[in-house]
């Protein structure tokens, strides 16, 4: 059995424990268990916790803005990576205050910041507002979950720093970071499991793809330690694991309950949603880097190229195309409960909605295309490599970011009890970003296919020229991000409060609704009307069909 | 903001307390900008587009790339930002 196989197994077999006990307790140790857990949330960190408040959904609040702002600087990086691919002696300059960035240390940094900093703190954000909702009760520590955001800020600012140069003054930085990292997501795992142990009912489905996204971050670290993380495989695979499970399965319980929430849809499909549960786990997803870099930085290993065994390879193909069933049945009931029977006749510009509608349209293309890049990369001779950078940086600001942040504003006025200041400005900054990631990265990949065919470098005229477009569209996203993250700081302050209510506008509007067949007055509103739409009743006539008389 | 038919495309593409003419400036920038970038290639045939650098010789040196209009874009971007933090956090 290769190396790969036994993690997985570790994998699954931790998993299934992790399961039993979260839904059994751990007997007679339950109680000293939550009391100790209990402490060293609130007392154990003595003074520091006074700091900040406890105030309900201020942890929620704290991670949410910070997500915001670590969005700024990932799609600065990300630019600067994509222009310095074009001239890479852009930012020369700055050598002289001891900064030497290139494309790849900017991307890898980029790729540290988005995912960690703001897909990471937007998720854990929308996951301290949901858990207590889902279980009926209270987040175990408001104050602890609120501290530890600064933690975990700080852990990725570390990381961003390693990315550009690990060691400094003889100091591991990787080492600081990863310190920082455990530290914080081990506080964010137990104030999570605490109040889910609080919780009045049975947990829904999307609360657990919640839960066990979050578990199988540490279980997949466990798992593959026990495997041989010093293989390129197994550093591959725990970056894949990490990916299906902390990034993508807390998004799809994410994207679920706010799909419901925002629509006032129930679910689509209960089935759907255990699919993707089971198949989260079950499964290996291929989106992801084509390389374990950074699983290897992160545990402090010595990274390794990929090279797997035979009986690897073939499990590996073979869990890979599995994910696509549950990446299917996600975007099947997103799309469905979105839409429902009466499409956003709630609230037709509820903000994050289009963010959530984009991710989730972006999902199933980028998954399938991810499972060719994947395969290819673990082939023998791998012809599509330099697509998958490209393709990973289309993962993230096509599928998790607009996803993450989208349910963070549409959580925005439940967490904060005050609106965004302006739908005009969150509806700007979606096109801002959206159509600059997707236009940007679109025309990057252009560039590298050009690459790869020509077999020549970056600065040949062809792909260099079309580099530096990509660049610039993809500047969109900064943009936007810097939007999004004023707007919500103004609706912090200024924002119309929930109690209120807010009146919201819609560019959709009907003069004359045509009716086929009785409906409910929802429907028609969902359809566009409004209060001075005409309904033309359609005449319908019961004489059988024939055909079209042409003279 | 009550939905209306007439004013359904001003509504998407205004911001609330924005004058309703306001389309008419950012129509007017694209214009300039495009005039701009034919006049630049006819008059300096084959030449890059002027960096900061050749704008201010001052920064010669160190502003000496394209990059840096985006760059100095998003530093007011933040500022912009930390401004709104204290402005608002002393508003009242």
């Amino acid at each position: 059995m290769g190396d790969v196989v036994t993690s997985m197994a570790f994998f699954w077999g931790l998993m299934l424990l992790s399961y039993f006990l979260m839904q059994n307790g751990m007997w007679i140790l339950n109680d000293v268990v939550k009391s100790m857990c209990r402490f060293a949330l609130g007392k154990a960190l003595g003074p520091a916790i006074d700091f900040v408040e406890g105030r309900e959904g201020s942890a929620s609040k704290t991670w949410m803005m910070q997500g915001m702002f670590w969005l700024i600087l990932a799609s600065l990086f990300t630019f600067e990576g994509l222009w310095l691919a074009y001239d890479a002696n852009a930012l020369h300059s700055l050598s002289s205050w001891g900064y030497n960035p290139t494309s790849d240390s900017l991307l890898y940094a980029a790729g540290f910041a988005a995912l960690y900093g703001g897909v990471g703190m937007l998720i854990i954000a929308c996951s301290f507002h949901i858990i207590p909702k889902l279980a009926d009760t209270e987040l175990a520590s408001e104050k602890n979950g609120t501290l530890v955001s600064y933690l975990w800020t700080l852990s990725v600012l570390f990381l961003v720093i390693a990315a550009h140069n690990s060691e400094i003054l003889g100091v591991n930085i990787f080492l600081i970071a990863t310190a920082l990292h455990g530290l914080a997501f081990l506080a964010v795992l137990i104030n999570l499991l605490l109040t889910a142990s609080e919780r009045k009912s049975a947990l829904p489905l999307p609360g657990w793809l919640i839960m066990l996204g979050m578990l199988a971050d540490p279980v997949s670290v466990v798992a593959t330690v026990l495997g041989g993380i010093g293989s390129g495989a197994v550093q591959w695979l725990l970056a894949h694991l990490v990916s299906g499970t902390f990034f993508f399965a807390t998004l799809a319980g994410i994207s679920l309950y706010v799909s419901s929430s925002a629509t006032g849809n129930p679910l689509w499909s209960r089935s759907l949603t255990a699919v993707t549960t089971v198949g989260a786990i079950a499964t290996i997803t291929p989106m992801g880097y084509s390389h374990g870099r950074m699983a290897a930085d992160m545990l402090l290993v010595s990274f390794e190229e990929v090279s797997m065994q035979s009986t690897d390879g073939i499990a590996v193909a073979f869990l890979m195309a599995l994910a696509v069933i549950p990446v299917m049945s996600l975007v099947a009931n997103v799309m469905m409960t979105l839409r429902g029977g009466d499409a956003f006749v709630e609230n037709p510009d509820s903000a994050g909605v289009p963010e959530i509608n984009l991710g989730i349209s972006m999902l199933l293309p980028l998954a399938v295309a991810s499972l060719f890049i994947q395969s290819d990369a673990l082939s023998h001779n791998p012809e599509l490599t330099g697509m998958s950078s490209t393709l990973v940086l289309m993962v993230i600001w096509l599928v998790l970011v607009p996803l993450s942040l989208g349910s963070a504003q549409h959580l925005f006025p439940s967490v904060t009890g005050r609106n965004l200041l302006s739908a005009n400005r969150s509806r700007w900054a979606f096109w801002m970003m959206g159509w600059g990631a997707f236009f940007g990265l679109t025309i990057t990949m252009m560039a590298d296919i050009a690459q790869i065919e020509a077999a020549a470098d970056s600065t040949g005229i062809m792909s260099g020229e079309v580099r530096v477009v990509g660049a610039i569209l993809f500047y969109g996203a900064a943009v936007g991000a810097i939007m999004h993250t004023l707007n919500a700081l103004s609706g912090l302050y200024r924002g119309t409060p929930v109690s209120e209510g807010r009146a919201t506008s819609t560019s959709i509007a009907r003069d004359d609704y045509s009716l086929t067949t009785p409906t409910s007055v929802r429907k028609i509103l969902a359809g566009g009307a409004h209060l001075d739409t005409t309904v033309v009743p359609v005449g319908e006539s019961d004489d059988p069909g024939a055909p079209t008389d042409l003279h | 903001m009550p939905s209306d038919s007439a004013d359904s495309v001003g509504e998407f593409i205004q911001g609330e307390s924005e004058p309703s003419s306001s389309w008419v400036v950012l129509a007017f920038g694209l214009v300039l900008s495009l005039a701009t970038l034919i006049l630049h290639g006819m008059l300096f045939p084959g030449r890059d587009l002027p960096v900061i650098s050749d704008i201010l010789p001052v920064f010669d040196g160190v502003f000496d790339s394209g990059i840096w209009f985006f760059i100095l874009g998003v530093m007011m971007g933040v500022f912009a930002i930390i401004a709104t933090m204290m402005t608002e956090a002393t508003s009242e």
